[in-house]
């Protein structure tokens, strides 16, 4: 039990803060996401005020683009997905009998990497100025060149945030996955799970990929900004050769996938409220799901429709058209079953419905003109005007209109209070008449060009309509807010389920159901839910401790067998916060410096390995080892700082943001390893539908399901080199880094022979498993009898001695091309692409050395012995393969070919 | 890629009805406008009407729901309705062959009109055929490049201007290009358009039937001077008139556009 695995009670201010239980966590996602529509909604209103009149009437031309590019980041990122995934939270693990999440402390982490990352780009604003290049970011606009001396840090900051927000979102989605596919209710198959659940599960398939290419653009910006890579534009403002055209695949390619990640939550949402107040089961449940599939599949191929006035061939672009069309075909289907589920319904006009309703007429409208903008020569004109900002608020906002019928839905679930009707169907009626007010003008002047407050005078009457309706929409959400915010107090109490035809899980528990869920094992082998008695029958043995499925450590609780799952941890809020430290502090230093405070945290992670394992384990020797290692690494560090910098003068002249920077840092390695080291038990389910992964445990699971994603970081990087290299001309790309940035020579044999060391080193990782699984004794090795925990260390440190052996022939071979020959970063586009793709796989051995580490230390005091307890060796040999397969991809592409 | 099948469409009697793309456009953009229209009129008032046909509004005795539930199964118009802790299904049976007709009737409206769309769009893209006919000029090729925050407009002769003059009823083949970050070159009542993207060139042509001045305006976020980056710089003569110009040396150029 850890020291904080009970929850205090909710008026408690540090519940907030330590909470792991998916309701609480639901409830923050909500209010955090309420706050960034306020704010981006706000936003909105400033940009319709510049728009009442022609020209730069409120805002100065840079005000102005960081109004309309915030407003897009803001409502997009920071609100439309984590206010569906708040619903997610709370729902999910209740319509498919979970107890929780299957890993409570990541899901709290997300909530906390998402909070801070908007917490950091709203300090952009301040940091001088945010970013004012559009939401797209389009290339080499977004590069440094061209973003004014005044924004650099600010727009750098926004990038950054993003990069926060994408790793949220990342974890989130492994978290999901795992949960819907191991933790159901028995007799509850995969096609069985309501369908918010299911438009969930299709969500985070799609996220997991969609935002791994998102990062990978993202990163690769990151590079332009800090380390002066040239992969969109120089320092000195010359566009690459194929920059710009890079940006807009990459960024499409998560970008398309993202609308449909952003409305699929409302659909599932729509399906279930159509349900229950039509009171009749959905028509065509089946073809709806089938359909949702098939448009998440497709939703990765069609991302050049965004591009079609790009420089993209007739014969692509003919491909992009025919699957734009296809994937607007589901969408009919699905919007019929929902209309027809209707007929012979018992239809009750409540809030909730009228919502929805709404939505669905409102996403009528948007479809069929988004019908107009699959026929490319109707796209040709409305491409940059403003059909295309009223296509696509009548679909993302008719996505966020749904979703505000499910906060009026489920608000009753989540509170246990009823909202004042009355109020509800006001606020239907004066949002719903704001919102056409607001968007539908749009159509009528689309003439006018996007993104310009320049226009034509005679569209000004319209324009001002738009702004009028955009203050009553406005206006509808105050009314929305005091209505929840009041009915908290009311004295509307109301039972499991206030909705007669409600179906799923949910609501056969208590408004607001309690920590753990259900009264027993929630089952549908009957045919329909029943809790069971008690879950399984106690063993009664003490255990003492065993492994949990986040590779820490329990003691099962002396008195009971069964150890009771822990609710709080101080760590995830602690992340965050050190992750926003990080951020603010690299939005602000330049690349001589930047690098520092992560070097100078790397002694500090050893030195807490050690002390931290010494306090859990007892003090051995290795801890020591530790410890004294870390000291003499501190010191080699600071003797290269003095070398490059100077002590000195390099500490004198280090900005604020170094501080900040160093402290998020260390900050941040300490919760890791506090994290690591923390007894935090979450029960593995035993009695769940697990299709199709029975045979596998969460863990591993996450670990697949995280590694999928990190495929396509990787696909985006190495797609990214491919295309560069095209662009430029296949062959002569080395030549020209001979002769033109000063490339001398480029060994093959330092690559060839880092082939050869990941290789082995994935062999001895292998060895370390084998030992760990034989339990605790000993093996004979010809004459000597060594103990299983020993070999186990032994292999594990074999493992990290590869590593050092990769770290330090590529650091040796760095050092020559970098130094010596002078090719730097922004020597020329290949040193760009060679650099930073092996260095991001260079970034991965590193956290994989650290995770070694970690599992050195642990493994030497006995921790994975058992086949039970080497699982968490496994899962970092998972990691460990893939990056050595990575490495096999490399090679060839930077060495050879 | 000119297969066959699509050499058939362009050469299709629709195709041709159209010359300039701005009628292309405009032809076509009613359709879709008449089309959508009706299709979104009849979507939406069948919604609102089943939504209000169908309505309950018999409250509930105990005051426990919103509405009293009829018991379980089965009710007096044959519809199972759901219950809370049913292994969620669909409707059954019902509806569901009225829904794959709408889903087939939506699937041939939306795919007829693409068909129709794509060969027009053949049309518009195929910059070959401005080459073919021997009773007209060839077209007048002007490379556009875009820079932070104005266009420049290169004739084949060399000649260098920040205005576009061009003459009427002869087709424009621009070549879009830029030299800094993206842009989008457009002129709104020619219905040409172009993303303006640095190292890449960028085709679109376009004919002008009226002469007149016209708005050149940049449709991509360029920066902080983007808003302006439009103006009444593309001018459309007569041809004759054009070719005077043309013929004049640069500095009669230069005077003209003073």
């Amino acid at each position: 039990m850890g020291e904080n695995g009970h929850l205090p009670p909710k008026s408690n201010i540090k519940r907030w803060l330590v909470t792991t239980n998916h309701k609480d966590i639901g409830v923050l996602y909500l209010i955090t996401s309420m706050f960034f529509l306020v704010m981006a909604g706000i936003l909105a209103l400033l940009i319709r005020a510049q728009m009442w009149a022609p020209g730069a009437t409120v805002l100065d031309p840079g005000g102005y683009y960081q109004v309309a590019t915030s407003h897009g980041f803001l409502m997009v990122f920071w609100f439309l997905s984590p206010f569906a995934f708040g619903f997610a939270n709370y729902v999910v693990p209740l319509q498919i009998g979970a107890d929780d999440l299957a890993f409570p402390r990541l899901n709290a982490m997300s909530y906390w990497l998402y909070l801070f990352s908007g917490v950091l780009f709203g300090i952009s604003f301040f940091q001088g100025a945010t970013f004012m290049g559009g939401w797209t970011m389009y290339a080499p606009l977004n590069a440094p060149a061209f973003i004014p001396n005044y924004g650099h840090v600010g727009s750098f900051a926004a990038i950054l945030a993003l990069v926060m927000f994408t790793g949220s979102v990342t974890i989130g989605s492994v978290n999901f996955l795992t949960t819907i596919y191991r933790m159901r209710a028995e007799g509850l198959r995969m096609r069985d799970i309501p369908l918010f659940s299911m438009s969930i599960l299709l969500t985070v398939w799609m996220m997991l990929f969609a935002f791994a290419a998102l990062l990978g653009a993202l990163v690769i910006l990151s590079s332009d900004h800090l380390l002066h890579t040239s992969y969109f534009a120089d320092v000195d403002g010359n566009p690459s050769s194929g920059g710009s055209l890079l940006w807009t695949h990459l960024f499409w390619f998560f970008g398309h996938p993202e609308v449909y990640i952003v409305f699929f939550p409302a659909l599932g949402a729509m399906a279930e409220i159509v349900q229950t107040f039509s009171g009749r089961r959905l028509v065509g449940r089946k073809w709806f799901v089938i359909a949702m599939a098939l448009v998440a599949i497709q939703s990765f191929i069609v991302w050049m429709h965004h591009m079609f006035l790009t420089t993209i061939n007739l014969p692509i672009k003919t491909i992009m058209m025919v699957t734009t069309i296809g994937i607007s075909l589901p969408f009919d289907l699905m919007v019929f079953a929902l209309i027809y589920t209707m007929i012979k319904g018992r239809v009750r006009w409540k809030t909730p419905f009228l919502f929805v309703l709404g939505a669905l007429l409102i996403f009528i409208v948007g479809g069929i003109t988004g019908v107009f903008l699959g026929a490319i020569v109707l796209d040709y004109s409305f491409r940059g005007t403003y059909w295309v900002v009223a296509h696509f608020h009548y679909v993302m906002a008719s996505g966020a209109v749904a979703l505000i019928g499910a906060l009026y839905y489920w608000y009753p679930k989540i509170t246990g209070k009823m909202y004042n009707e009355f109020l509800g169907k006001i606020h239907f009626v004066v949002a719903f008449v704001g919102f056409n007010l607001l968007y539908f003008p749009m159509f009528v002047v689309w003439e006018t060009p996007r993104r310009m407050f320049e226009y034509s005078a005679g569209f000004t009457f319209w324009h001002r309509v738009a702004s009028v309706g955009a203050v009553l929409f406005a206006a509808s959400f105050v009314i929305m807010i005091y209505n929840l915010f009041m009915s908290l107090y009311s004295d509307r109490v109301v039972d499991d389920s206030p909705w007669a035809y409600t179906g799923s899980t949910e609501w056969a528990v208590p408004s607001p159901p309690p920590t753990e869920n259900f009264p027993g094992t929630p089952s549908f082998t009957s045919g329909s839910l029943r809790f069971l008695e008690g879950p399984e029958a106690t063993d009664g043995g003490v255990e003492g401790e065993e492994a949990t499925p986040d590779g820490g450590q329990v003691t099962a609780a002396a008195d009971h067998g069964e150890p009771h799952p822990d609710h709080a941890s101080w760590w995830p809020v602690f992340a965050g916060s050190s992750a926003l430290l990080a951020g603010i502090g690299l939005s602000g230093l330049s690349p001589s410096m930047f690098v520092w405070p992560f070097l100078f945290a790397l002694p500090a992670f050893v030195y807490f390995v050690g002390a931290v394992g010494a306090r859990r384990d007892g003090f051995t020797v290795l801890h020591g080892a530790f410890l004294s290692a870390s000291f003499l690494l501190l010191a080699v560090f600071i003797a290269l700082f003095h070398v490059t910098q100077g002590i000195i003068t390099g500490l004198e002249s280090a900005p604020t943001y170094f501080w900040l920077a160093l402290a998020g840092a260390v900050l941040g390695v300490y919760t890791l390893v506090r994290l690591g080291f923390e007894s935090f038990y979450v029960p593995e389910p035993t009695s769940s539908a697990q299709w199709p992964f029975g045979e596998v445990e969460n863990t591993k699971l996450g670990m697949w399901t995280f590694l999928g994603s990190d495929i396509i970081l990787f696909g985006a990087f190495i797609g990214s080199y491919v295309f560069t290299r095209f662009e430029f001309g296949w062959q002569d790309w080395w030549h020209v880094a001979h002769e033109v940035g000063g490339l001398e020579h480029h060994p093959v044999w330092p690559g060839l022979l880092n082939t050869y060391i990941l290789l082995a080193s994935s062999f001895t990782v292998v060895l370390a498993l084998v030992f760990a699984r034989r339990g605790v004794g000993t093996t004979e090795i010809g004459p000597l009898s060594v103990e299983n925990r020993k070999l186990t260390l032994g292999f594990i440190g074999t493992t990290f001695l590869g590593a050092c052996l990769f770290l330090l022939n590529k650091g040796i071979e760095w050092v020559d091309l970098y130094f010596h020959q002078g090719w730097t970063f922004n020597a020329d586009i290949m040193s760009s692409t060679f650099y930073l793709t092996t260095g991001l796989h260079a970034a991965h051995v590193v956290i994989g050395m650290m995770l070694m580490l970690f599992l050195m230390v642990r493994s030497y005091t006995g921790a994975y012995q058992g086949e039970d307890e080497a699982r968490t060796i496994e899962y970092f040999g998972l990691y460990w393969h893939f990056v050595d397969i990575v490495w096999l991809f490399l090679f060839p592409l930077f060495y050879i070919l | 890629m000119m297969t066959p099948g699509s050499a058939l469409l362009r050469h299709a009697a629709f195709a041709q009805v159209s010359r300039t793309p701005a009628d292309v456009f405009d032809n076509l953009y009613l359709v879709f406008l008449v089309l959508g229209t009706l299709v979104g009129v009849v979507v939406i008032s069948y919604t609102v009407y089943n939504a209000y046909k169908y309505r309950a509004s018999d409250p509930d005795a105990e005051g426990r729901y919103d509405v009293e539930e009829t018991p379980p199964e089965e009710d007096g118009d044959g519809v199972a309705r759901p219950q809370v802790g049913e292994i969620p299904t669909g409707s059954g049976k019902g509806g569901g062959k009225k829904l794959f007709v709408s889903f087939t009737i939506s699937a041939v409206i939306v795919l007829g009109l693409i068909v129709y769309a794509y060969s027009l769009f053949l049309y518009v893209e195929d910059t070959n055929q401005l080459y073919d006919g021997e009773d007209t000029e060839d077209p007048l090729e002007i490379q556009v490049v875009a820079e932070q925050f104005r266009f420049t407009y290169v004739y084949p002769d060399g000649t260098t201007t920040e205005e576009l003059r061009i003459p009427k009823d002869r087709p424009i083949l621009v070549n879009v290009t830029s030299q800094d970050v993206m842009h989008n070159f457009g002129i709104r009542e020619l219905r040409v358009k172009a993303d303006a993207i640095p190292n890449q060139y960028n085709e679109a042509w376009f004919q002008a039937e009226e002469t007149g001045t016209y708005e050149a305006i940049c449709y991509e976020l360029c920066g902080v001077g983007h808003s302006s980056m439009r103006g009444e710089e593309v001018i459309v003569m007569e041809p004759e008139e054009f070719n005077d110009w043309y013929d004049s040396s640069e500095a009669e150029k230069a005077e003209v556009s003073g």
